[in-house]
């Protein structure tokens, strides 16, 4: 019972970081990214790759990770400046999509399909990370961190910058803010946070192949980020907190295994549905205010 | 000090009252198997072998009195999946032993139970990378002695000296065929072309396509379960008239059934469907036993023997350790098939048999005998 | 020589299917600008209509086929009138329909993988499976029925918007939804035809891919990304433009694997957009729209 409730506690704040970081993105700069998870991807792959060929440590494994996955960001940013919105979507589900290709078949680099097995574990301060317990300290630890990161972001005078674009890119432009500039740091640093979250799941789950980074994961993250609101900072770690426990919870219920993942995933895609009804704002979000075209067209 | 004594008796006794209640638990060991997805055919075999060869250790008397119960879990041909089910076996069953299949999810899974002593029995994953693993032992031969006897047979008994590979981009496919190219040059052909497909896809036409175009004298499938089906009746519908081949492992009813498939080159693993255990799988499960379903009755069975052995020498304690040592003690053992010999590289030999695929059936030309 | 041939074939094949699913996709976002991607569940649900109208009610293939058809007409429709038409009339932004319509996907495609299990569902498709020879090319049947069907679709479709009243109102809500509805057009009614149409004529690829290679439940999601693809690359709002984008991808999926490996397959035909969306955003025929904000 213990290994589960820890196991939970691991994947959930993992989940956090990850959603706290898109978040950046949706809720921060108005960039809906679905590729995500090829982000998490980059970042699990370079730290285990450092690790096992190099034989990085644990931090050194998650600092490369942050700065693959900081350049990373310029294949989520450059399309953002060029299109808008639905083209924006699109880009970011061929980016996915392209991402995860390299990752099944440039062999020589990740194994491929096969994955790359025996990551060794954290070596933190000199302790091995090697239990539950210590897992979940480390793990909580760097969504704390990361937390702290984004909060600091977002009360700074960058952060209203941010919301500025958010709200009306054309104004804020408008306004004489750097737009290009606001969305290229936003990127950087998501993906950055991003990685770091990949490089903690590499060495936790001590094996990583692609099928844990394609575009239905993103999807996922993404879901995380708009149930639990994407206006407030805590909105993406209560959706990752909640939503991560739904399985869990599934397991009481003895359902047969060949039909849990459906049965999860159904129950995903009936809350998003549901909360675009009754809470399209998130759990944690502000009511916002209704577009006066769409309350126009429901006039007619 | 009476009672100083009569606290250390109730200790005593207490302390074997647990002990006798551990020792009439059941033993629980995993079983990690392609249950659905494009290997759920192999999983209907594996499952219902290793379920049969429980039913009758139990039915014996267990192993050494205590019930054996297998915990079942599904990788889907996802190794992420099989870490899962590991991670599980062993941090929450604590189970000492574990079946497991399939080349990519056995190597993914196989660092996990060397760091925690836990044995894995691999009956169907052929990669010759899972020989010379920690805690990892093979009941089937690997890959490289099956190719090797059909890319000799291909090319100096039936003469097709160029072939092109369809190959599956997993760890069990690419293997395949990096060592056909190997032995099948050593045996005087040389191949012309090589495409990949995926496990589950469905579409092969354009890869097919290629192949057709490179030319040569016979299409070698490297890859295994629902997709060969697929690719048979696909390059037939291309045009592609050059034989077919393949190993065991192309050998599941899907394949049976396509007529794209008839007449394909194959080597086969002994399997006796006059055995009493087929005629009880067949009765039970309603399909007919397969190799593999030997496989993992076999594997089960080869289980309990060590347990019993371990348990034997351990005074009634079971773990990974003691199973592992007691495999590497006794290496021989009987099974229904014949006698079983683990190599020093945790792989088994067997015979082999070369034929061809006619009506659902394999034609047998050929017989390899294993040496020991 | 002749793999080019082949490839080609294939690839015009592919882009058939891949252009009846633009031509769908297309005529719903251009007139309702409704990011559909629940499209991909229609696709489906054709696919699995037809198998069970098939091999459960046990109907000749063409019965349950033009059956399927027009219930994922209905499908479509429906999603517009239970999901985007009161989503709306709360006020929702078009993210928020986004959204809901992901969730729809979601709910579709894994409760047929219960119901059916993921497994592929074969149909028999009879004479449809004879092989045919055109020159050095090997083809079916079916494929050619393919490229049939969506030379017929994209010409019906043309002259339903050119020449009917229905199809006028549908050119004008596309164009300037504001002035349509100043001069008399319905809206929610137009929305719905538009959906029924453009559902009605996507469905075939899903039933022309099971009739191939099977049922699946998950073959939408990829389909209605590769029709928002091949719509942006078309140009938006234009019937050529979206034939073009179709058959476009099926072309680079199928030639290009001629010089590269073909597990690059679908990087290939993703990469190729992402080029596409830097060098020249409206696509092939598009007006020149403003980044349409979601």
């Amino acid at each position: 019972m213990a290994a589960y409730l820890a196991h939970y506690l691991v994947m959930a704040a993992i989940y956090t970081i990850l959603a706290l970081s898109l978040n950046l993105l949706i809720g921060y700069a108005g960039i809906f990214s679905l590729a995500h998870a090829a982000i998490y991807g980059i970042g699990a792959y370079a730290s285990a790759l450092v690790a096992l060929r190099f034989g990085f440590g644990f931090w050194g494994g998650l600092v490369i990770a942050a700065l693959v996955g900081a350049l990373a960001a310029a294949l989520v940013a450059i399309p953002s400046l060029r299109a808008a919105g639905d083209y924006y979507l699109v880009a970011s589900f061929g980016l996915q999509v392209v991402i995860l290709t390299v990752f099944m078949n440039w062999t020589e680099l990740t194994n491929g399909h096969a994955g790359l097995p025996a990551i060794p574990r954290p070596v933190v301060f000199g302790w091995v990370v090697d239990t539950p317990f210590k897992y979940v300290a480390l793990a909580l630890a760097l969504a704390a961190l990361t937390y702290l990161v984004c909060q600091r972001l977002t009360s700074s005078p960058f952060g209203r910058v941010l919301q500025a674009v958010r709200d009306d890119e054309i104004a804020a432009a408008a306004m004489g803010k750097d737009v290009v500039r606001v969305k290229i740091v936003v990127a950087v640093l998501s993906s950055a946070l991003g990685a770091v979250a990949g490089s903690l799941y590499a060495h936790y789950i001590t094996y990583i192949n692609p099928s844990s980074f394609t575009l239905h994961e993103s999807i996922f993250i993404a879901t995380l980020v708009i149930l639990g609101g994407t206006e407030r900072l805590a909105g993406p770690l209560v959706g990752a907190f909640l939503l991560l426990a739904i399985p869990e919870a599934l397991k009481f219920l003895a359902i047969p295994d060949a039909v849990a993942a459906p049965v999860r995933q159904i129950l995903y895609g009936g809350l998003l549905v549901l909360f675009m009804f009754v809470r399209p704002e998130g759990i944690l979000g502000r009511r916002r205010v209704r577009s006066t075209r769409a309350a126009a067209g429901a006039a007619s | 000090m009476r009672r100083l004594r009569t606290v250390i008796v109730t200790l005593t006794l207490a302390a074997a009252g647990i002990a006798a209640a551990a020792d009439s638990a059941p033993i629980r060991i995993g079983a990690i198997l392609p249950l659905t997805g494009s290997g759920a055919s192999y999983g209907v075999w594996m499952k219902g072998g290793a379920e049969i060869a429980a039913e009758e250790i139990n039915a014996a008397g267990g192993i050494a009195g205590r019930k054996l119960e297998i915990v079942f879990d599904d990788h889907a041909a996802d190794a992420s999946k099989a870490v899962n089910a590991m991670r599980r076996l062993v941090e929450v069953e604590k189970v000492p032993f574990t079946l497991t299949s399939y080349s990519a999810p056995t190597l993914a899974i196989q660092p996990i139970g060397a760091q925690h002593h836990v044995v894995m029995m691999n009956g169907g994953g052929q990669s010759d990378n899972l020989a010379n693993k920690d805690y990892l032992y093979n009941n089937i031969p690997v890959v490289s002695n099956e190719v090797g006897v059909i890319a000799d047979w291909l090319a100096r008994d039936k003469k097709l000296r160029t072939a092109a590979l369809v190959t599956a981009n997993d760890e069990a496919g690419r293997n395949s065929a990096k060592t056909f190219r190997d032995k099948y040059a050593a045996a005087g052909g040389r191949v012309v072309a090589e495409e990949q497909v995926t496990l589950d896809g469905t579409d092969f036409r354009a890869q097919l396509a290629k192949l057709k175009a490179a030319g040569g004298e016979l299409l070698y499938i490297n890859s295994y379960g629902r997709n060969v089906a697929i690719i048979a009746d696909q390059a037939r519908e291309l045009g592609i008239t050059i034989p077919l081949a393949g190993t065991s492992w192309t050998l599941v009813p899907e394949t049976f059934k396509s007529p794209g498939a008839e007449g394909m080159l194959t080597t086969k693993l002994p399997f006796d469907p006059e055995l009493p255990f087929a005629k009880k799988f067949r009765a039970k499960y309603g399909v007919d036993a397969g190799f593999f379903a030997v496989q993992y009755y076999t594997g089960t069975k080869i289980f309990a023997r060590a347990a019993e052995e371990a348990m034997k020498k351990s005074g009634g304690r079971l773990d990974g350790d003691g199973v592992k040592q007691a495999i590497e003690s006794l290496k021989v053992f009987d099974t229904i098939s014949g006698k079983l010999v683990f190599q020093p590289n945790h792989a088994a030999l067997m015979d082999i048999e070369a034929g061809v695929l006619r009506g659902g059936k394999v034609q047998v030309e050929k017989v390899i005998k294993a040496s020991h | 020589m002749d793999l080019v041939l082949q490839l080609f074939a294939t690839g015009v094949v592919v882009g058939s299917l891949y252009a009846l699913c633009t031509l769908g996709w297309g005529l719903i976002y251009g007139t309702t600008l409704h990011f559909h991607v629940a499209h991909g569940a229609v696709f489906t649900l054709a696919a699995y209509y037809a198998y069970v109208g098939q091999k459960v009610v046990g109907l000749p293939l063409p019965v349950a086929a033009v059956a399927a058809v027009i219930l994922a007409a209905a499908s479509g429709l429906l999603i517009d009138r239970l999901l985007y038409q009161p989503l709306e009339r709360r006020g929702a932004v078009r993210t928020t329909l986004f959204i809901a319509s992901l969730g729809t996907l979601i709910l579709v495609e894994n409760t047929l993988a219960i119901v059916f299990t993921p497994d592929p569902l074969r149909m028999d498709i009879g004479i449809l499976q004879t092989s045919i020879r055109l020159g050095p090319v090997f083809l079916t049947a079916l494929h050619l029925l393919t490229v049939a069907l969506v030379i017929v679709a994209a010409a019906a479709l043309m002259l339903f918007l050119r020449h009917t009243r229905s199809g006028q109102a549908i050119r004008a809500v596309a164009s300037a939804p504001e002035m349509a509805r100043t001069v008399g057009v319905d809206l929610r009614r137009i929305h719905l035809l538009t959906y029924a149409i453009g559902s009605a004529i996507s469905a075939p690829a899903g039933i022309l891919v099971a009739m191939d290679v099977g049922a699946e439940p998950y073959r939408g999601t990829t389909f209605v990304l590769l029709a928002s693809v091949g719509v942006i690359m078309g140009g938006i709002g234009s019937i050529p433009g979206a034939l073009l984008g179709g058959l476009f991808l099926g072309l680079i999926e199928n030639l290009g694997v001629w010089k590269i490996p073909s597990e690059w397959q679908s990087a290939l035909s993703f990469g190729v957009f992402l080029l596409f969306i830097l060098v020249r955003p409206r696509g092939f025929f598009g007006r020149r729209v403003a980044s349409a904000e979601l």
